[in-house]
């Protein structure tokens, strides 16, 4: 089983290609400016390095937010247009779940990404990314209220909080666990933004 | 000689637009899926919806297209999109959807600036005879350029302020018709009278524009007659002001035709839909002997053709990009 990986939901970029339980390539970086251009050379790249082309590939796994407007759209175009030209399987996986993948010696773990004005996008999973808490917009205060030290957060973000730690993301589990399912249809494969655009907040609010 | 087929793809603003054109002048196939309901109830192009929009159907626009075409990727020679100037998240989607075709088939890479598309509409509709003078006049242009040949594009005048098509979204606003305003506007001024003394815009041997004195005075003339407790004659301020707009592009079209001795004139961009400006310039230069084209309403608007037939001709020169083609909001098509 052949699969190429891409996430570009927020400044780090993962792009990976895996055959069965081995990672043939791997970009894990920060991208400051101008991501939408680096993405496809790098995975030109990618499938220079190794013995088999985009063609040879059974899926394509992206990851479709939450996080960066900008930053999903680019995975999702890239992810959609492939498997829509190649009639791959394309699956989408949560950005949220993906930083849940990080290796915590606690219970539950809680994956946080900034959305500004004491917002968080976040979830709650346990050590074998089942859902605790669907990933949802949602305040950090009341967020983290009820939540004891079985409680480990995870996020590139800069937060105020215990108990944080920096992302270490594990692509072959996320990928593990999602192998089986079903995917979507390339054209119906979209960003889950998680949240309205200013203008469609306000026209609802009117 | 071989048929070359250019793909294009299109995504600067609130239309998806994917097409195949043959030899840069005949039109297979356009697909143009409009934002335009949506963006209406906003009052405007909201560039977060419309980068969301254009997302959620470029592959189902490029699918369409092909379908209608009956060629598969096989018969593509080459790929071209535009990759600027407009909205940013826009224009993303398309270079993105189109760089990664170009990898996937390996097909050359034709970056098209959008004002470049915008002339070779002309092209769609008559074999563009060089040289000319092209009018591209669009809600964020205004300029006259000089063309020797194709693809080569020097500019001879442009705003120096407000585009065109801006400025008459703005006097829309201001007399209060609804979004899309400058189609609004044109049709107002054919029931109107040329009542209302407005400035000729820029009256001056240049070959610039200047809109923002116009605006002005549509805004003080407005305002002034509220506050008299007069009523507006919409009629009559769209014909007035129209009417000034279009002599004055005209004054100065028809006299860089005349200095650089050319005969071939084509208007281009979204405002070249405005019947006041097709119905001077067609007089003109009929009276004037001058070879004139305008797009067909149908591609005044963006639309993809006219970046494939763009895209043929910058095939032809070799303009072709890597796959690190970026997009870019503000670009110039001038050296």
């Amino acid at each position: 089983m052949r699969s190429l990986f891409l996430n570009t939901t927020s400044s780090f970029v993962n792009i990976a290609i895996l055959e069965d339980n081995n990672i043939l390539y791997n970009y894990e970086d920060k991208i400051i400016n101008d991501a939408s251009s680096k993405i496809m050379p790098i995975i030109y790249e990618g499938f220079n390095k190794i013995n088999f082309t985009i063609n040879d590939i059974d899926n394509i796994f992206v990851v479709n937010g939450p996080g960066s407007f900008t930053g999903i759209r680019i995975g999702v175009t890239v992810g959609k247009t492939i498997a829509w030209a190649l009639k791959k399987k394309i699956i989408p996986i949560s950005s949220l779940e993906f930083l849940a993948t990080t290796q915590t010696s606690k219970k539950y773990i809680v994956p946080l990404i900034d959305a500004r004005r004491g917002n968080v996008f976040a979830g709650i999973y346990d050590n074998n990314l089942n859902v605790i808490k669907k990933d949802s917009l949602i305040n950090l205060e009341l967020l983290i209220k009820d939540l004891n030290s079985d409680y480990s957060f995870v996020s590139n973000d800069e937060f105020d909080i215990e108990n944080i730690i920096k992302p270490k993301v594990d692509i072959l589990k996320i990928v593990g666990k999602h192998l089986t399912d079903l995917g979507v249809n390339p054209h119906n494969l979209n960003p889950n933004y998680l949240k309205l655009t200013e203008a469609e907040e306000n026209l609802k609010n009117d | 000689m071989k048929d070359i087929y250019i793909l294009g793809i299109e995504t600067s603003c609130d239309e998806t637009s994917v097409s195949i054109v043959k030899n840069g002048c005949d039109e297979i196939t356009t697909v143009v899926l409009s934002q335009m309901d949506t963006h209406s109830n906003y009052g405007g192009v909201v560039p977060e919806i419309a980068s969301r929009m254009h997302v959620e159907n470029i592959t189902m626009v490029i699918e369409e297209c092909l379908e209608k075409s009956s060629l598969t990727m096989d018969d593509i020679d080459a790929i071209s999109v535009t990759y600027g100037p407009g909205l940013i998240g826009c224009l993303l989607i398309g270079v993105l959807a189109a760089t990664t075709l170009s990898y996937i088939y390996n097909k050359p890479l034709i970056p098209v600036h959008h004002i470049a598309g915008h002339i070779y509409a002309n092209n769609l509709v008559s074999e563009m005879k060089f040289p000319l003078i092209a009018l591209v006049i669009s809600g964020g242009h205004t300029e006259l350029i000089y063309m020797s040949d194709h693809y080569s594009f020097k500019k001879i005048g442009g705003t120096l302020d407000d585009a065109v098509g801006e400025c008459y979204d703005k006097v829309a606003r201001v007399i209060g018709v609804p979004y899309p305003g400058g189609p609004m506007v044109d049709r107002l001024s054919y029931k109107g009278k040329d009542t209302y003394p407005l400035p000729l815009p820029l009256d001056d041997n240049t070959y610039n524009f200047s809109f923002s004195g116009i605006k002005s005075a549509v805004i003080n003339l407005v305002h002034n007659e509220l506050q008299r407790g007069n009523e507006i004659r919409k009629e009559d301020i769209a014909c007035s002001f129209q009417n000034r707009v279009v002599e004055v592009l005209s004054k100065k079209t028809m006299k860089a035709l005349k200095e650089y001795n050319v005969k071939n004139l084509i208007i281009a961009g979204g405002v070249s839909a405005n019947s006041g400006i097709r119905d001077k310039f067609t007089s003109l230069c009929e009276a004037n002997g001058i070879n004139l084209t305008i797009p067909n309403i149908k591609y005044c608007t963006d639309n993809a053709a006219m970046i494939a037939s763009a895209g043929y001709f910058a095939y032809k020169k070799k303009i072709i990009s890597g796959y690190d083609l970026k997009a870019c909001a503000n670009t110039s098509l001038f050296e």
